[in-house]
């Protein structure tokens, strides 16, 4: 409190950097979405896929950048959220670190703070969910924590903003005051250790205020302060680490990571006796806990679970219909308009590079918006409620046996509808291989788009009768197939311990609408902005090499000239024409070159061609086939393409392309979201050529032993 | 299962050889191959094949460079072989009055020899001698009823190094976490976990002497639901097997 007094700069400091840290679960993003409003963008880390959140706001001419670390239950670097927020807090240059905990689980939230404190940061506590705590009858004295602490303590509500205007003035205050070192009282044992280390480590390596953490990293023997120390020549220190980690442990019988971990709840357990005044008396879980009782019941929770998956699986795809709808027609709409702007026949390039190239590119990414946007808000309130808890809870045994996690299964279902949104929902997943076998896998789930192909497909080659079963063995087919590669790769590429499942399961509550929306639209943005732009490069080259080059004359033109064909009429002439640019263009020709390939799997040019076409998206399969054999859709309905199918191939050769096409070469957007979320285009060429291979393996197993029977 | 005990089938040369990289990690702060070969004076040829031996069975990681370092269960257990050979020697020297050279050396060819048992005895008997001094006529009748002399271990390895990993719970058969039926509580003794799901364990409140309480299973009787000083987690059954608890 005195120390408020005559420090009153002329406000002196412009921007201040704060960064929010945090156990998960805390409230800290709700906090932060209350002090930056819709001043934020979501990020990557650079090589991690851990969420990076900034965000800003200004009060009374003060800028405050902050960063919204990821949740972690401490400052060991044991997963990434965990190695991040140590790295943000030792070397992000903050001026203050607000630690945000929930004050129902301040014995174990304040460990975090503990461990901050010793960072030499300049921390700020926000004890957060005051509300739930109060409610429950606990009492803390806030003004004796300051004094014990020496630095400020905030009662924050996140959802609600209540305390983020007194947060933020405390944020301010702290930036200015000059940095004092916190004391942490650890025990007689570690802290006389930590002094001892600290007095022989040198500054060239670690920054003075850092030497109580480094005394502990290196006490505790973390790797990356081993060998930092030891290329900075800080032998002494790492000896007398040694020395004193071997005295703790037999003196104390106790493993060093134990005898810290220990120390710290110490810490934080005699911290508590001094500030809480009355103990929680009433259960703050008692109705998460009966909602509990029906929704994670044994024999009802499951079936349950399946309901709500289902009903967030409709909403995507029947709500986000009529949307869809718009925007194709608003796009189309477009498309024509610029057309006007030239005459009518009129084959300017820059006319077909805009309103084929970009409009066309650009709305084939802005179509899945609506899907995307409203699963995002269904997993936006799965997640702000608890359930999504509950659901990796009741799935992880049978993700489990394929290698994969109670949370992969939703990325997995939500493949069904898009391959985008499933990808994008591997967000949720915190295990970095975990997520990227879900991601790799998904492609295999068989998507909305392909249903053209298959709805094309079966019925040209397969009698009434069959054409359910095999629908039903694809789809089957494609899961089966995803989960046994999951597992394959699990056991090879990305082998290693399984992570594990140690998750907390926070009391259900109720999401604010702000909340959610803003998770939605944080997540939606970023798949406009990063994969439009990558999908929109990739679709202006296909137009490029579906287009050109043109051929001077069209064989059509040449044939009717010579009278050997009889009339057409302009939509026939102009079908024909159109089949010749194909075949003539890059695609065309790539086909024809790719021909001697694809030929032990009985495909033809005509074939790679539609593939190259499926390749910018799958649907596009089935007009490109149309456009080979010269029959606009407009004209001739599917019919007619199924039939000149059967003339042209086997049934054998049609089960083979329905699988490649099923199995292999993900489309573009799937190929630029996987490059986008994994952060390299390793993962995302492993999964195109990876896929393409099975693909490639199973057709020509079906073609030829197809062609043995026959 | 948990895996065979590794001092089972750990020879005496093998046994030579953890300690003395657990020496030179603790002395220079990190153990080459050369300077193993040089402390255990022989040929650097010869270090590869223990080491190998070692890694194999878990105590040591050799692959990185030539750097040697002990995991946590070789430590534990070049630990243990030193505690032995400390107190082999100090009872040697201290007791029986030898040079130190000679009670070193002696230390060295009985360490690996002796059984746990007479191991546990000796430690008792040096204790007795060390904490006890005053020797009369019926200093034997006294090593039997000295208060220093009880069935309590954790007197032993308070004395010479080496944690006291509870040799306490051999005696009842070990309970974990999933031990327990719904609704029961049960107080943690000890976390058994490695690496990282023990820190996460730890972190998350998974102390000796809290009281965990199982809230219920999953359907598929995996995962189980625990919950600890208001909070509630989920964690496997391999995990949760490692949370060894005694039951209220």
């Amino acid at each position: 409190m005195s120390r408020e007094l005559g420090e009153e700069p002329p406000s002196s400091l412009r921007i201040v950097r704060v960064a929010l840290a945090g156990n998960p679960n805390s409230g800290k993003t709700s906090l932060f979405n209350a002090l930056t409003g819709a001043n934020q963008h979501v990020g990557n880390y650079p090589g991690v896929t851990v969420e990076k959140r900034r965000g800003t706001c200004v009060r009374d001419g003060v800028r405050f950048e902050i960063l919204d670390l990821p949740g972690s239950y401490s400052l060991t670097s044991y997963t990434p959220e965990e190695r991040i927020a140590q790295e943000e807090i030792l070397e992000g240059n903050h001026d203050v670190v607000v630690v945000v905990v929930d004050s129902n689980t301040l014995n174990r939230s304040l460990v975090l703070l503990a461990q901050v404190m010793l960072t030499g940061a300049r921390p700020v506590l926000s004890l957060n969910m005051s509300d739930e705590a109060f409610r429950a009858g606990q009492r803390i004295d806030v003004d004796k924590m300051q004094v014990l602490l020496g630095f400020p303590v905030i009662e924050t509500v996140g959802h609600r903003g209540l305390g983020a205007d007194r947060l933020l003035e405390a944020i301010r205050k702290s930036a200015i005051t000059p940095a004092e070192r916190p004391r942490v009282v650890l025990g007689e044992r570690l802290d006389a250790a930590i002094l001892a280390i600290r007095a022989r480590l040198g500054t060239a390596v670690f920054a003075p205020a850092l030497h109580g953490w480094v005394a502990v990293k290196l006490l505790v023997g973390e790797q990356a302060f081993l060998d930092a120390a030891e290329r900075g020549q800080e032998e002494e220190a790492i000896r007398e680490a040694l020395q004193r980690r071997h005295q703790i442990e037999s003196e104390t019988g106790m493993d060093i990571s134990l005898f810290v971990t220990e120390r710290f709840f110490g810490f934080v357990d005699g911290l508590l006796k001094e500030v809480v005044t009355h103990r929680a008396r009433v259960d703050a879980r008692e109705l998460s806990n009966r909602i509990d009782k029906v929704l994670v019941n044994r024999v009802v929770g499951l079936p349950l679970f399946a309901l709500v998956m289902f009903g967030i699986f409709w909403v995507t795809f029947s709500v986000g219909e009529a949307p869809m709808g718009w925007i194709e027609a608003g796009f189309g709409a477009l498309g024509r308009w610029v057309s006007g702007w030239w005459p009518d026949g009129s084959s300017s390039v820059i006319r077909s590079l805009l309103v084929d190239g970009v409009i066309g590119g650009v709305g084939g990414v802005l179509v899945f918006l609506p899907n995307i946007l409203l699963l995002f808000l269904g997993l936006a309130f799965l997640e702000d409620t608890g359930y999504m808890a509950r659901a990796a809870f009741l799935m992880d045994r049978v993700m489990h046996l394929f290698g994969l996690h109670g949370k992969s299964f939703l990325p997995m279902l939500t493949g069904f509808g898009c391959t985008i949104p499933g990808i994008m929902a591997t967000r949720t997943l915190e295990n970095e291989r975990d997520r990227l076998t879900t991601m790799l896998v998904l492609p295999l789930i068989p998507c909305g788009a392909r249903l053209p192909i298959l709805m094309l497909l079966i019925p040209a080659f397969f009698a009434e009768s069959w054409r359910a079963p095999v629908l039903w063995a694809v789809y089957t087919g494609g899961i089966v197939l995803a989960l046994f590669l999951a597992l394959l790769l699990r056991r090879s590429l990305l082998r290693g311990e399984d992570a594990p499942f140690v998750m907390e399961l926070p009391p259900y509550r109720l999401p604010t609408l702000r909340a959610v929306v803003l998770k939605m639209w944080g997540r939606g943005w970023l798949y406009l902005r990063k994969a439009g732009t990558v999908i929109l490069a990739i679709s202006l080259l296909m137009w490029v090499i579906t287009a050109y080059p043109k051929p001077e004359q069209y064989q059509v033109d040449l044939e009717q000239a010579a009278g050997r064909l009889q009339e057409l009429d302009h939509e026939q002439l102009a079908a024909h024409r159109a089949a010749e640019d194909l075949r003539y263009s890059i695609a065309g020709r790539l086909g024809r070159t790719l021909e001697p390939i694809v030929a032990p799997l009985g495909f033809d040019w005509r074939i790679v061609t539609g593939m190259i076409g499926a390749f910018a998206a799958k649907e596009v399969f089935v007009a490109q086939m149309g456009i080979v054999y010269s029959m606009g859709e407009a004209t001739n309905g599917p019919e007619t393409l199924r039939a000149a199918l059967r003339r042209d191939y086997p049934p054998s050769v049609g089960l083979a392309l329905i699988l490649f096409l099923m199995i292999g070469a993900p489309c573009m957007a799937t190929v630029a979201i996987t490059r986008r979320e994994s952060g390299a285009w390793k993962w995302a060429l492993l999964q195109f050529g990876g896929l393409t291979a099975i693909a490639y393996l199973v057709s020509l197993v079906v073609y030829q032993v197809g062609r043995l029977v026959s | 299962m948990a895996p065979a005990d590794p001092t089972s089938t750990l020879t005496g040369a093998l046994e030579d050889y953890l300690e003395t990289i657990f020496l030179l990690v603790r002395d220079k702060g990190f153990a080459r191959v050369r300077d193993i070969a040089m402390a255990r004076e022989v040929k650097s040829g010869s270090v590869s094949p223990a080491l190998k031996r070692l890694s194999e069975m878990g105590l040591v990681n050799y692959e990185r460079r030539e750097y040697v370092g002990l995991t946590a269960e070789g430590e534990r257990e070049a630990r243990r072989v030193l505690a032995r050979h400390d107190l082999l020697g100090r009872f040697f020297s201290e007791i029986l009055g030898m040079s130190g050279e000679a009670a070193s050396r002696e230390a060295c060819a009985m360490e690996h020899s002796l059984s746990a048992e007479a191991m546990d005895r000796l430690v008792r008997f040096f204790e007795f001698l060390t904490i006890c001094p005053e020797m009369d006529l019926h200093w034997l009748e006294k090593f039997h009823c000295c208060t220093v002399v009880q069935e309590d271990v954790s007197s032993c390895t308070r004395v010479f190094p080496g944690p006291s990993k509870p040799r306490v719970d051999l005696r009842e058969e070990p309970k974990s976490v999933t031990d327990l039926v719904p609704g029961r509580e049960g107080r943690i003794r000890q976390v058994r976990a490695q690496g990282a799901v023990r820190q996460r364990l730890l972190d998350l409140g998974l102390l000796p002497e809290v009281v965990v309480r199982v809230e219920r299973v999953a359907p598929t009787g995996d995962p189980i639901w625990i919950s600890l000083q208001g909070s509630h987690i989920a964690l496997r059954r391999c995990e949760a097997e490692s949370v060894l608890i005694s039951e209220e």
